[in-house]
């Protein structure tokens, strides 16, 4: 963690000394992940999870001087996101379909306590697997560096040790270890949820 | 219970591939964060300019104040300055919003204008284009012919001369390029909106190049769908640009000079009744002061001390020589 913020630190800088290569690559790390952020408290509407994370980027931007290493730079991100959601929703006056997200409550227990799925007839399967869904992103989202992408390469697309290697431009063993953090830092993410 | 190596891949499995975002709305918010960003930079540079600046304007302080206020032009090293202000007008370099104190206020370079819900502006930029800012607008002077709109609604002419500016306003939703034009661009978050008077722009939107003509109006909402529509160059929509349009000094000078303004204001073509009118018009040399009125009001009041007449023809502005009555029985 120690590193990680020392890292975000030394990214900030970067981006506020004029280094458009550390913005961009700051930019499409965090923007798919907080789209999502948004995306899961507005109700799936995208035209306004769009213009929140806009909103989110514009604002941390203006108030990146002020960075001082406290928390990771993604968790500081989504801080600003959640201001820019409470703005916007007391702006307009209405209460979000959904406040509050499973994996915002300190114990997400009821979705994960079991992996049994409902059988696929019965009427709550729907909601189960978006519950599930919500929370696997929420994690992948949560985690270090390239992380997520390479659990969803390993898991989801199948690729061996050497492709995620290959994607990541490391050798194959060092690949194996990131993977094995990877699936370290998931487990200790979950876990602290259940 | 299944072992903590197989929780993670059954887990992810099971949840599937996370959301991508589209990849439209990616362009789009990274084309406003870039320009957030170099809000921001420019900001910074400001500052930090502002403070060695400081102690060389103390010894040209006197000079300096004799230049400018002998001079109404923009001065070397400021972008612009306000020529006309109504309603409440902020001004800001660094964070600090103030009211802006008088017009003639001269801008440097990370300068920030705002008007409020009744405020409007009118800029004279540095290279003789007109800024004109409609209530509830912010803009921030960024580099010489460069300027950052956060929001709201702006209009510009780069006069007649064709090709002469090219002035670049750099939004959260795009980069719009003038190509010697007049034109109205609205910024409401990632959604834009171009109406075109005369010539042409061009607008840079995450990669994507739209351009608008003369009489187009092209609305682009948040997720890029886009519809064109026609305006015409008379038409009400610019009436607010007009009624904030800087007036010239016409004290004389040929009553020509003041028509042609007047005719380009208010979006006409203009027609002489003949040679000879036109000739008249060259000729008629105009005393007076027109400030803060609208175009056409100013027309009005000056013609009634000679011998023209305006007569306004659909899109077309026509001068005449002020018929005789006839005399009574």
């Amino acid at each position: 963690m120690a590193d990680l913020v020392h890292v975000d630190r030394a990214v900030a800088r970067r981006i506020l000394g004029g280094d458009e290569e550390a913005f961009r690559e700051l930019f499409d790390r965090f923007f798919p992940r907080l789209y999502r952020f948004a995306l899961a408290r507005t109700d799936g509407d995208r035209e306004l999870a769009q213009d929140i994370v806009q909103q989110t980027f514009c604002n941390a931007i203006d108030r990146l001087d002020s960075y001082r290493g406290e928390a990771a730079l993604y968790t500081w991100f989504c801080q600003i996101c959640r201001n820019a959601l409470t703005d916007h929703f007391r702006r307009d006056g209405r209460v979000p379909g959904r406040v509050v997200l499973l994996e915002d409550l300190p114990n997400a227990r009821a979705v994960l306590e079991s992996l049994a799925a409902p059988a696929a007839d019965q009427p709550d399967v729907g909601a189960w697997r978006e519950q599930l869904h919500r929370i696997v992103e929420a994690t992948l989202d949560a985690l270090p560096g390239r992380y997520g992408e390479a659990l969803e390469w390993k898991y989801i697309d199948g690729l061996s040790v050497r492709e995620i290697g290959e994607r990541l431009k490391l050798s194959e063993k060092a690949a194996e270890s990131l993977l094995s953090r990877a699936r370290e830092s998931f487990r200790d993410a979950i876990s602290g949820m259940i | 219970m299944e072992s903590d190596m197989d929780l993670v891949e059954s887990l992810i499995r099971k949840a599937g591939r996370r959301i991508e975002p589209p990849a439209a709305a990616s362009r789009q918010v990274y084309a406003a964060a870039s320009a957030a960003l170099r809000e921001k930079l420019s900001r910074r540079r400001g500052r930090i300019q502002l403070a060695w600046a400081a102690a060389a304007a103390v010894l040209a302080l006197a000079v300096t104040l004799v230049l400018r206020w002998a001079s109404p032009g923009v001065q070397q090293g400021e972008l612009a300055r306000v020529a006309r202000a109504h309603g409440n007008v902020e001004l800001a370099m660094g964070d600090a919003w103030r009211p802006l104190a008088a017009a003639q206020t001269r801008l440097a370079a990370g300068s920030r204008i705002r008007t409020l819900e009744n405020g409007r502006a009118a800029l004279e930029l540095a290279g003789g284009e007109s800024l004109r800012l409609a209530a509830g607008t912010e803009v921030m002077l960024d580099a010489p012919g460069r300027v950052y709109v956060r929001r709201g609604r702006i209009y510009v002419d780069s006069g007649e001369r064709p090709g002469a500016s090219r002035i670049e306003i750099v939004t959260p939703a795009g980069t719009a390029r003038d190509l010697g034009t007049q034109f109205e661009l609205q910024v409401a978050g990632a959604a834009l909106r171009l109406r075109v008077r005369e010539g042409r722009v061009a607008i840079d939107r995450g990669g994507r190049s739209i351009t608008g003509s003369a009489g187009e109006q092209i609305s682009i909402d948040g997720l890029d769908g886009e519809e064109r529509g026609a305006i015409a160059p008379d038409a009400p929509e610019w009436q607010w640009a007009e009624a904030i349009a800087p007036t010239p000094d016409m004290d004389g000078r040929p009553v020509a000079a003041l028509i042609s303004w007047v005719a380009r204001e208010t979006g006409r073509r203009l027609r002489y009744e003949s040679p000879v009118v036109e000739q008249r018009a060259s000729t008629v040399i105009l005393h007076g002061d027109i400030r803060n009125l609208p175009p056409l009001a100013a027309l009005e009041a000056m013609l009634a001390t000679t011998d023209l007449v305006y007569v306004l023809d659909g899109d077309t502005m026509e001068i005449h020589v002020r018929s005789v009555a006839p005399a009574g029985p």
